[in-house]
């Protein structure tokens, strides 16, 4: 149940940023990333290994989406590392509500930076320093801005799921028991 | 414990790698079958997602642009406002439709002058992965004939070139993008260099920059500039008006002349644009810039059409 949950956020958090955010006129090209965001709180909520495919799936798609100008594989390589590390290190501070919005912006730092290295490493022209230094700072605060309305939700509504599974609290549906069903 | 330890990594270092393998075989100058196939199916598979929520957020991306350009707008209100009893929602279906007739006919008009053999498209999306890209997507693609390193214009001049094409879209690479390069020529005095994007331009205004060969070659303001042309016209077809020269650059010592290029096209209203699918027989040289005076630049004297 959880695991379809997260499917079907992380599928509409990619066609959002790619069909909705991507082609906003925003001022100076700071684009936030909902994608990272819903991952982060994905992320939270799953073990390493499925967090990290998760992520290596969704940058694949943002990768390979039209009007994706760059290689094939640089937002699959640093959402898979984002899911793993979050999922591997921020698990313990998710306790409270800003220790969540700081993970997400760790973590959308080192996406918009390990981009610029990425784009550094293969001779993009278009990343300078200049570029980068501009880019950076506005592509993290842009995504901090729209984090308590996509990580808030999401991160909510996965805690939810989990809660139902661990208190048997929730809403009063008749269990269903189909082999193997409860892991989820 | 460390089994699941194992697991892990492993599945971490397998995903790592295929993304590293990937851009290892994506970062080549030819398309690889593997990630083009890819980019196929994915085109495909978003185009109709792509177009309804273009129809969608129409609204939404509207509004975003009028808190954009609300500085600016804040002169114009009291213009605004005596038009806005005027404009009820028919009439401003009407208006678009008269506006993009208008873009079709300068583009034909343009097609005309220069001899091009020219397809019309619908720019549907303008985007900035990460924030370092300048590209737009037209709605036409390999099956209308559209093929990488096509030149792309738009009724006043150039917008760019086609550095993708799937079946029924195609990504342009703007003229203001980073990785963009325009051989160019100057109007009268036939100087050549290359005009070159720069999509943050954190020390000045322009979007573009030219750069001339010879360190002594004269430019002044207001100077044009067309395309110089490529070989079998891929990717930049010749005598396509790029741009008017804004400011130029004192570089004592420097190897070449520099100056900042506004270019003849409005790059953040794209709306219908042309690919250029066949290069005219010879090249329009000056022919298809638009006649002196230059102060109203990129707009042919024909306003009472409109």
């Amino acid at each position: 149940m959880k695991r379809a949950v997260s499917a079907v956020l992380l599928v509409a958090a990619v066609l959002l940023q790619v069909g909705v955010v991507d082609r906003l006129p925003l001022p100076w090209g700071a684009v936030p990333d909902a994608v990272l965001l819903v991952l982060v709180a994905v992320a939270l909520h799953s073990g390493p290994a499925g967090a990290a495919a998760a992520g290596f799936a969704c940058g694949l798609a943002v990768d390979l989406l039209p009007p994706a100008d760059h290689e094939a594989g640089r937002f699959a390589l640093l959402y898979c590392l984002v899911g793993y590390l979050v999922s591997r290190h921020g698990r313990s501070e998710v306790r409270s509500a800003w220790a969540r919005y700081g993970v997400a912006a760790a973590a959308s730092l080192g996406t918009a930076v390990g981009f610029a290295l990425l784009g550094a490493v293969l001779a993009d022209p278009r990343v300078g320093w200049a570029a980068a230094a501009f880019a950076v700072p506005a592509t993290v605060l842009a995504t901090m801005l729209v984090a308590p309305v996509l990580l808030a939700p999401a991160e909510r509504l996965l805690r939810l799921l989990d809660s139902e599974r661990y208190d048997g609290l929730g809403p009063p549906v008749a269990p269903v028991r189909i082999g193997g069903g409860w892991r989820g | 414990m460390r089994r699941e330890r194992i697991r892990r990594r492993a599945v971490l270092a397998v995903l790592a790698a295929a993304s590293v393998g990937l851009m290892a075989v994506d970062a080549g100058e030819e398309p690889h079958p593997l990630t083009s196939a890819g980019r196929h199916a994915a085109a495909a598979a978003f185009a109709p997602v792509s177009e309804a929520a273009s129809v969608v957020f129409r609204p939404v991306t509207g509004a975003a642009a009028a808190i954009a350009a609300a500085p600016g707008a804040e002169r114009r209100i009291d213009e605004l406002e005596r038009r806005n009893s005027e404009l009820a929602a028919e009439l401003a279906a009407r208006d678009l439709d008269d506006r993009r007739a208008r873009d079709l006919e300068e583009l034909l008009q343009l097609s005309g002058l220069g001899g091009y053999e020219m397809l019309p498209a619908r720019s549907v999306t303008r985007v900035g992965t990460g924030g370092y890209a300048d590209a737009v997507t037209l709605d036409v693609g390999t099956r209308d004939g559209v093929r990488p390193n096509m030149t792309v214009i738009e009724g006043g001049g150039l917008v760019g070139r086609v550095v993708r094409a799937a079946e029924r879209t195609s990504t342009v690479l703007l003229i203001s993008d980073g990785a963009s390069s325009v051989g160019v020529r100057m109007e009268s005095t036939g100087q050549i260099g290359a005009v070159h994007g720069r999509s943050h331009p954190l020390d000045s205004r322009a979007p573009a920059e030219l750069e001339l060969l010879r360190a002594d070659a004269k430019i002044a303001e207001g100077d044009r500039i067309v395309t110089m042309g490529s070989h079998d016209g891929a990717p930049f077809v010749p005598g396509v008006p790029v741009g008017t020269v804004t400011e130029v650059r004192d570089t004592p010592g420097a190897l070449t002349r520099t100056a900042e290029v506004r270019p003849m096209v409005d790059l953040d209203a794209l709306d219908i644009v042309g690919v250029v699918l066949a290069a005219p027989e010879e090249d329009p040289r000056d022919a298809v810039l638009p006649s002196e005076p230059p102060t109203d630049a990129g707009r042919p004297p024909k306003e009472e059409q409109g």
